[in-house]
């Protein structure tokens, strides 16, 4: 691996994720996180160079909803700016891109979106190839549910395995003051709900919700002046995979897995086992699982710490939730996570998905220390 | 940038208003093949693909990439989706160059494209904005005030758009790729009906379905051959807020600074003597005079004058949009990249029938929003 720019996440806020937020709309909740997160930095916006935001207009329920957002990051005058319909982590691995090319020093990543004005499991239907699977009325349950189905086929996994999975998470959320479900429950409580979709219970579906999130990126140079504790990004890589169901092996993710093996090769860290957290956007306790296999681990890892805040099982904010997992990381390796530390945290995983059945993944590997000299 | 980069292949499809013989996937893989065959490269050449679209209201398909992937060659790939409002094909263009000019890549394929045949334009592009009346007039009812305000503020005579309107479509006769390639004359496009004061209906683009994509490589792929290459001098994407008093939408500054930007990194620093060739962004005639402005190719009120003197026409001092522009074929999505393609064919010196003679420098920007994004590259024959 050639010597790379080193990169680090500086700055972090979001609005805690509720299930509806009555009274703002998806422009008014991100803009007091934005700046937030610059005051964090004890920067103005003038002192970044780029901004890229991630959202969709499908979410948003009208075209071109990501405009509105101009206003709200501080586009006056005008700003180098990049928007994509995707997962708001993805707007962090190409500004890591784009300080990598030497364009760029600094830049704002931000997402939003407003999941309760609809029907998230009717519009992520919309998502499928509209010829042969959005017809057949899939939803984003059904999809999980046939990736469990799978996955516990090929690998044994129980019930049980998924609710003590399940489990895990909220008993971490119920740490985090700024997600949705904050209540602990048992894994004997959540294997006792009803079946949304079998094999998946209620109990093991993430709670949509919305949010709004700022992440500030600095360049080494400028990124000890923000931040008292910059977190390094080490290693990241990102994979797609052919939609179509029926043509790849859904019980496990063959991008995913992939990426995070590039990824912690550009890091030069063996193994996950040998960090201290990873934070996941896997949004069933099945995936979760089959994001641990893809990193070569156990289902009760020794070692990391999966989830601390809680993850997408306490907190979904659709296309927010990558994000979120990236500041979270951050605060972990930069003493900021408070309540649901991990303690001595010194290097973290970082994985954003979108699309069916883990379709498309990203990883960062984040560190406390500088990966190139 | 940290490194040379360049266009090694352009491919796109031929528009139309419904390409009924091909499915989404079969559009887009039109341009890619055609793409990748005049690189001289394969699918697994391909270190990563950058794509971008308008609104997914267009066809109905949230995130189609996701059901693209397949069709794209980009299974088990880094894949990026770019959406910058009108804008979106130049600032995906752009995206890829960085993706290069990084050195973490050497190859990426960059695609754009729209099959409005499948839905209803005018629906998809009549934002529902909080506390503000739906126009549901689509762009040109959004963008007709600005024009207005531009005759206004210029002292435009009235037979502009028609000049500007009836020249591309001359150019696109020289297009095989265009999708409106019948001649028209000044006096057919005056005799049209207004849809939108001040727009005629000939002076509006079409709704159309089309794809592009291009090859974005290293230095080492470039000089590779098989074809001589265009050299990306400098690109920028800026984009600026909606509601901020005192904006100037008829003459935006987002758009100045871009131009700007794009200028300075190339070191070009007379635009009207130095770049042979605009591609820009027209998707009412009405535009074209106003980019020139904006652009820096004269100064502001001069020019509805280069039209008049006949001097952005094909065979003149700066043809603009010798491809026909996007008067003459919009799918929307792909319209930017359209531009940026067609600029970099001008300096490759392939650009068939609607080749500029000499051309060293070459323009290519498209817009969006409300005149707030901007995308812009200035390619070269020279490295």
């Amino acid at each position: 691996m050639s010597v790379l720019r080193n990169i680090a996440v500086v700055g972090f806020s979001h609005a805690p994720i509720v299930a509806r937020d009555e009274h703002r709309m998806a422009t008014e909740t991100l803009y007091p996180e934005v700046r937030r997160a610059l005051a964090e930095c004890r920067v103005e916006r003038d002192a970044i160079d780029y901004q890229i935001a991630g959202s969709t207009d499908y979410m948003d329920g009208r075209p071109f909803g990501f405009v509105a957002a101009l206003d709200v990051m501080g586009s006056w005058p005008a700003r180098q700016d990049l928007h994509l319909e995707m997962d708001a982590a993805f707007g962090a691995y190409y500004a890591w891109i784009k300080m990598q090319a030497g364009e760029i020093d600094t830049a704002i990543v931000c997402g939003y979106g407003k999941t309760s004005e609809g029907e998230p499991e009717r519009v992520l239907n919309l998502s499928l190839d509209p010829y042969y699977q959005a017809p057949l009325g899939l939803t984003p349950t059904a999809t999980a549910a046939l990736q469990a189905s799978a996955y516990m086929a090929r690998t044994g996994a129980t019930d049980g395995d998924l609710a003590a999975v399940a489990a895990r998470n909220r008993t971490a959320g119920a740490r985090n003051p700024a997600t949705q479900v904050r209540e602990a429950a048992s894994a004997e409580q959540l294997a006792a709900t009803p079946w949304a979709v079998e094999p998946l219970r209620r109990g093991y579906l993430p709670p949509i919700g919305e949010s709004g999130a700022c992440l500030v990126l600095a360049a080494e140079g400028k990124a000890e002046k923000m931040c008292d504790r910059p977190a390094w990004i080490q290693g990241v890589d990102q994979r797609i995979e052919l939609q179509t169901l029926g043509a790849r092996d859904i019980s496990r993710s063959a991008g995913a897995g992939l990426a995070a093996k590039k990824a912690l090769a550009m890091a030069g860290v063996a193994g996950a086992a040998q960090v201290d957290v990873i934070e996941t956007s896997a949004s069933t306790p099945a995936e979760e699982l089959i994001v641990l296999e893809e990193l070569g681990l156990d289902r009760n890892p020794e070692g990391p710490a999966i989830n601390p805040s809680g993850g997408p099982l306490c907190g979904h904010p659709l296309l927010v939730t990558g994000l979120i997992r990236l500041g979270e990381a951050f605060r972990q390796l930069s003493g900021r996570a408070a309540t649901h530390a991990v303690p001595n945290a010194r290097r973290a995983i970082v994985h954003a998905t979108q699309g069916h059945c883990l379709q498309q993944n990203l990883f960062f590997v984040l560190g406390g220390e500088r990966r190139w000299t | 940038m940290k490194r040379p980069v360049a266009v090694v292949g352009v491919g796109q499809t031929h528009h139309g208003s419904r390409r009924a013989d091909l499915s989404i996937p079969g559009l887009v893989r039109e341009a890619v093949d055609r793409a990748l065959a005049d690189a001289g490269l394969e699918h697994k050449d391909i270190d990563a693909v950058v794509i971008g679209k308008a609104p997914d209201q267009l066809e109905g398909v949230m995130q189609p990439e996701q059901f693209l992937a397949g069709a794209l060659g980009a299974h088990l790939k880094p894949l990026v989706r770019v959406h910058t409002a009108g804008s979106v094909g130049a600032s995906t263009a752009l995206t890829a160059v960085t993706h290069v000019a990084s050195g973490l890549f050497d190859r990426v394929l960059t695609v754009a494209w729209e099959k409005q045949s499948e839905g209803n334009a005018m629906w998809a592009l009549s934002p529902n904005m909080p506390f503000t009346p739906p126009l549901v007039a689509g762009a040109g009812g959004f963008f007709a005030p600005y024009c207005r305000a531009w005759i206004t503020r210029t002292g435009c005579p009235p037979h502009i758009g028609p000049v500007v309107a009836a020249n591309a479509r001359d150019n696109a006769t020289r297009n095989e790729y265009a999708h409106l390639r019948e001649p028209m004359t000044v006096d057919d496009v005056m005799q049209s009906p207004v849809l939108w004061d001040p727009i005629r209906y000939l002076e509006t683009c079409p709704s159309s379905d089309g794809a592009v994509a291009m090859i974005i490589a290293n230095e080492e792929q470039a000089k590779k051959g098989p074809r001589r290459p265009a050299w990306v001098k400098s690109g920028a994407s800026y984009a600026e807020a909606m509601w901020v008093p005192g904006r100037d939408q008829v003459n935006p500054r987002a758009g100045r600074m871009c131009a700007q930007a794009v200028y300075d990194k190339a070191g070009i620093k007379n635009p009207w003597k130095e770049i042979q060739t605009a591609e820009m962004y027209v998707p009412f005639a009405w535009f074209e005079p106003m980019w020139l402005e904006n652009l820096g190719f004269c100064d502001v009120g001069e020019g509805w004058k280069i039209v008049d003197r006949g001097e952005q026409k094909f065979g003149a001092h700066l043809p603009v949009n010798p491809s026909g522009g996007v008067l003459c074929t919009n799918p929307i999505g792909a319209s930017g990249m359209l531009r940026l393609g067609e600029a970099a064919l001008q300096v490759m010196g392939r650009a068939g029938e609607h080749q500029v003679g000499g051309v060293k420098n070459a323009l290519g920007h498209a817009y969006g929003g409300g005149a707030q994004y901007f995308a812009m590259w200035l390619v070269s024959n020279e490295l």
